[in-house]
């Protein structure tokens, strides 16, 4: 562990990721690209009602037309009631849905779906589909839904459209925090409907063998749940269902769950015998997609006058649409986020999630917790401005810090909050660049903090483990075989740095297998920030298991005790004397009539919990006469334990405030609140940061609180980038023009109104304390 | 009724047979068997879908497979100087985790590329300007715009 040379070899550098070559020279295969001889092409009919039973459906007609080859409704489908979001060992999973339903549940759901020799053909055979409607009325709104007479959504359930019981989360005594308060201060907050909008829309293909096999070529964040669940619903042994994912483009969270067309594709491949792909159009990834669900949180906090915290108290609302998904746990991730961040000893949190008419809320990056910590941080921004505190300070004085109490209920290591603040601080020249407002023309600019921690695994809410295998072949090489799938994050390659560290290999000695479920060990799926942390850790565990049957072979080899033997540099040494070396090859090579040896190593991790810290400094700048608002620049400082592989973990970073810029300024996927109908399922008024949008991003790593349960002490960093920057950007928009934001999207036109109000008003609340 | 359509893709003379109303992205992805190019909306508003027909970068989504008679064409596919020379921009995409799930990149490089033949030392704001039809959901575009002004000369490799 403490030998006198750079400590790491191969992790800690920028490696050239494996799966780069293959995708910047379009040879790397999307399951998309796929075809074979027969392929049939799959759509979907989708409902143009919010909420309502089916009288009748007839698929006469469309059969009738020349190159179809089938057609599936409820009633020729098996009625199987499933999860969409199947984490097996969660205790949060919602059983709300069916392949295909006699009725239906918000507009845009499937109702019928048709198999044809072209994808012209499917979409015609669609409209020859006739479904009579008997209306339903829909509720949208989570006030309306949880009314004693608003329509029930789903039969089951806890009663007034509640997808779980309200979960409520308690420390101290918050009713006692109160009244030690010098200062209260309440607000309400909200959040929009952005969606994960990955470039590769949902696609799956299938086929069925003589003996009846199913593969299945998916993009999915989680191929071993979709096996489980696609083997389950369809009555199958696990062992008939075969998941192949290689490349995939792009989940962010949303590809966690299953989707109907998936199941759909499989039963029409079944029923024709020929291979069938289903491919969402882009209008398809908004109507039969995920979103993130849309949020009201009404936040309360007490502080002394010198800002210490003494309460919180918090209700949360998330809007789960027309099926449970992953509403539980974004609801209680989401909610208990809210112990933490700020330390504070007297908290009461209650969380809700509600079914309405809408499209269905699921997993996307940042997990319930994008929501909370906007209300959260900003009303610190606000406390700060009523108390006369820099904002920053007072962050920093009420930071997490080692040993408190994390929402997990793990002490947390380290005191990552705080160097983060700190080091921005001083990067960026705070307090001094704050505008206050004091910017004369017509665009003023502004300076705001945002700060976050998001935990690596999700951990304890889903028992989770990691698995891995690792190999070596005659010539020293090593496979790892890993079940973890490369949703784009360089994934297979930060696990490969941690084998070839940890065997003192080179990284080019080391392969990765990975993406299909007949071959590597089983593996819960990408989500939570755990896959370098959690994978990574148990394919450093295996290759330790390698590791030391090499070493006790060399041993007979060099006459050398084991524990005297290191590996670097593809070589085994005896520990101070150099020149007593064999090659990796050698020891495990054939010999003289001696068999090459079998190094093989298997290990299971079972993560506790770590958490990943972040403090983002944004500059703004808003146009007072078109009430434009422009982000000049982002420091987003991140403390993250040992960076694996630096350039890999500011991509993470970066493209998570791209995203996190997208539904603070854009972002909001809209519903007509009478119909339900989509109003926006497109690239063109659906609108995201471009790169005319995006600003330069100062991207800081720091590993000051590694944490000894990561491999060599990493920790996550997907999620926490579009936590903190929300946030940031609201605060910095009332650092230019003194207008306090409470919800997101802060569109041009609020700011516009925002600036009206505050001139026909005396400047009483915004103006700070001498 | 299906149409014969002739046009060279990365430098080879292709003659296929397409319905009328076929567009350029799927013939190619399906009857020319290049699936480098990518569907990423099939409407023009994302492009994924960027090749370049006569020197012009093109969303293929929006060009119907007959305008493509005679024309030449170059897809991803027929980017790289040799089978074991990637081209400088797709060198430099890899260098600087310019690709993260890899579904915009072959449009991006193919929009690059066209750029870059146009304009060889653009700033950063026309390189910015460039890809502002192409949509990448994952990087943030600070590292595209690093790999695309190193491949100019224009932006200093990073230590």
């Amino acid at each position: 562990m403490s030998q006198r040379k750079p400590e790491h070899d191969v992790i800690g550098r920028s490696v050239k990721r494996t799966d780069l070559l293959d995708k910047v020279t379009g040879n790397a295969r999307y399951a998309g690209d796929f075809i074979w001889p027969g392929l049939l092409y799959g759509r979907i009919k989708r409902a143009d009602v919010a909420h309502a039973l089916i009288r009748r459906i007839d698929a006469s007609r469309a059969l009738a037309l020349p190159g179809v080859k089938a057609v599936l409704t409820h009633q020729n489908v098996p009625r199987v009631l499933h999860a969409g979001s199947p984490h097996p060992r969660s205790a949060s999973v919602t059983c709300d849905q069916y392949i295909l339903d006699d009725r239906v549940r918000y507009w845009g759901e499937g109702v019928a779906a048709v198999a044809a020799t072209t994808e012209e053909i499917a979409e015609a055979a669609l409209d020859l589909i006739e479904v009579e409607y008997e209306a339903l009325p829909a509720v949208f709104d989570v006030e309306a839904a949880q009314r004693p007479d608003a329509p029930l959504i789903h039969d089951r359930g806890f009663g007034h459209n509640l997808v779980l019981a309200p979960q409520v989360f308690e420390r101290g005594d918050v009713a006692q925090g109160f009244a030690e308060a010098d200062f209260v201060i309440e607000g309400e907050y909200e959040g929009g409907r952005p969606t994960p909008a990955y470039m590769e829309p949902n696609v799956c293909a299938c086929q069925w063998d003589g003996n009846g096999n199913l593969t299945v070529w998916i993009s999915t964040q989680t191929a071993f749940m979709v096996r489980g669940i696609m083997a389950e619903v369809l009555g199958l042994p696990l062992s008939k269902v075969r998941v192949l994912v290689d490349h995939m483009g792009g989940g962010f969270g949303a590809k966690q769950d299953l989707f109907q067309h998936e199941f759909l594709c499989a039963l029409l491949a079944k029923q024709t015998r020929r291979p069938v792909r289903m491919e969402y159009t882009r209008e398809e990834t908004f109507l039969g997609g995920r979103t993130r669900h849309p949020a009201r949180i009404w936040l309360k906090q007490g502080f002394r006058k010198d800002g210490t915290l003494t309460a919180r108290q918090a209700r949360v609302v998330y809007n789960s649409g027309a099926y449970g998904s992953h509403g539980p746990g974004v609801t209680i991730v989401g909610t208990s986020s809210l112990v933490s961040l700020y330390r504070c000893d007297n908290v009461h949190l209650e969380g809700r999630c509600v079914y309405t008419n809408s499209p269905i809320a699921g997993a996307f990056r940042g997990y319930g917790v994008v929501q909370a910590y906007y209300a959260l941080d900003i009303q610190m921004d606000e406390a700060a401005e009523a108390l006369g505190m820099d904002p920053a300070e007072l962050k920093l004085k009420n930071a997490v810090r080692e040993g408190d109490i994390a929402p997990s209920n793990h002490p947390l290591v380290g005191h990552g909050l705080e160097d983060c603040i700190r080091h921005g601080r001083e990067l960026v020249g705070w307090p001094a660049v704050r505008r206050r407002g004091r910017d004369k023309g017509v665009v003023k600019t502004g300076w705001g903090i945002g700060c976050e921690m998001h935990g690596s695994s999700a951990y304890p809410g889903i028992k989770e483990q990691g698995n891995a295998i690792v190999k070596m072949n005659e010539d020293g090489t090593v496979v790892l075989l890993t079940g973890t799938a490369g949703l784009g994050t360089g994934a297979h390659t930060a696990l490969s740095q941690i084998v070839a560290e940890e065997l003192g290999l080179g990284f080019e000695r080391v392969s990765c297998v990975h993406g299909d479920t007949d071959v590597v060990p089983w593996d819960i799926g990408a989500f939570a920030s755990h896959t370098t942390y959690m994978g990574g850790r148990a394919a450093q565990m295996a290759a330790a298991k390698v590791k030391a049957q090499l070493l006790e072979r060399a041993a007979a080899l060099m006459e050398a005790p084991a524990d005297q033997l290191e590996v670097r540099d593809n070589h085994v040494f005896v520990r101070g004397q150099p020149q007593r070396r064999m090659s990796v090859k050698e020891v495990v090579g054939a010999r003289k009539g001696i068999p090459a040896a079998q190094f093989v190593g298997s290990a299971t991790y079972h993560p506790t919990k770590s958490y990943s810290f972040a403090a983002h400094f944004v500059e703004v700048e808003v146009d007072t006469e078109t009430g434009r608002i422009g982000v000049r620049q982002v420091v987003p400082v991140h403390e993250i334990g040992k960076v694996i592989h630096p350039v890999g973990a500011a991509g993470q970073i970066e493209g998570g405030i791209q995203q996190g810029i997208g539904h603070t300024l854009y972002e909001d996927y809209q519903i007509d609140m009478k119909t339900g109908r989509s109003l926006n399922a497109n690239f063109v008024d659906y609108k995201m940061p471009l790169s005319m949008d995006m600003p330069p991003i100062r991207t800081v790593l720091l590993e000051t609180a590694p944490d000894p349960g990561g491999p060599f002490g990493a920790k996550g960093v997907g999620e926490d980038p579009i936590v903190a920057v929300g946030p940031a950007i609201a605060n910095a928009i009332h650092d230019a023009i003194g207008v306090r934001f409470r919800h997101y999207p802060i569109k041009p036109e609020q700011v516009l109104q925002a600036l009206r109000e505050k001139q026909t008003q005396p400047e009483t609340e915004e103006g700070v304390p001498a | 009724m299906k149409q014969l359509v002739a046009f060279t893709v990365n430098g080879e003379e292709r003659e296929i047979a397409v319905e009328p109303n076929r567009s350029l992205l799927d013939a190619l992805r399906t009857e020319a068997g290049l699936t480098g190019t990518k569907k990423g909306c099939d409407v023009g508003e994302c492009g994924s879908c960027t090749v370049i027909m006569d020197g012009k970068p093109v969303n293929a989504c929006l060009v119907l497979a007959m305008e493509a008679q005679g024309a030449t064409l170059t897809t991803i596919e027929g980017v790289q100087c040799s089978a074991e020379e990637p081209h400088p921009l797709q060198e430099n995409f890899m260098q600087c985790g310019a690709a993260q799930c890899g579904f915009c990149t072959p449009g991006i490089i193919m929009m690059a590329k066209a750029l870059l033949d146009e304009n060889p030392k653009p700033t950063t704001d026309e390189i910015r300007f460039a890809i502002a039809g192409n949509i990448c959901r994952c990087t943030g575009y600070t590292k595209i715009i690093e790999a695309i002004g190193r491949t100019a000369g224009t932006v200093e490799a990073q230590p």
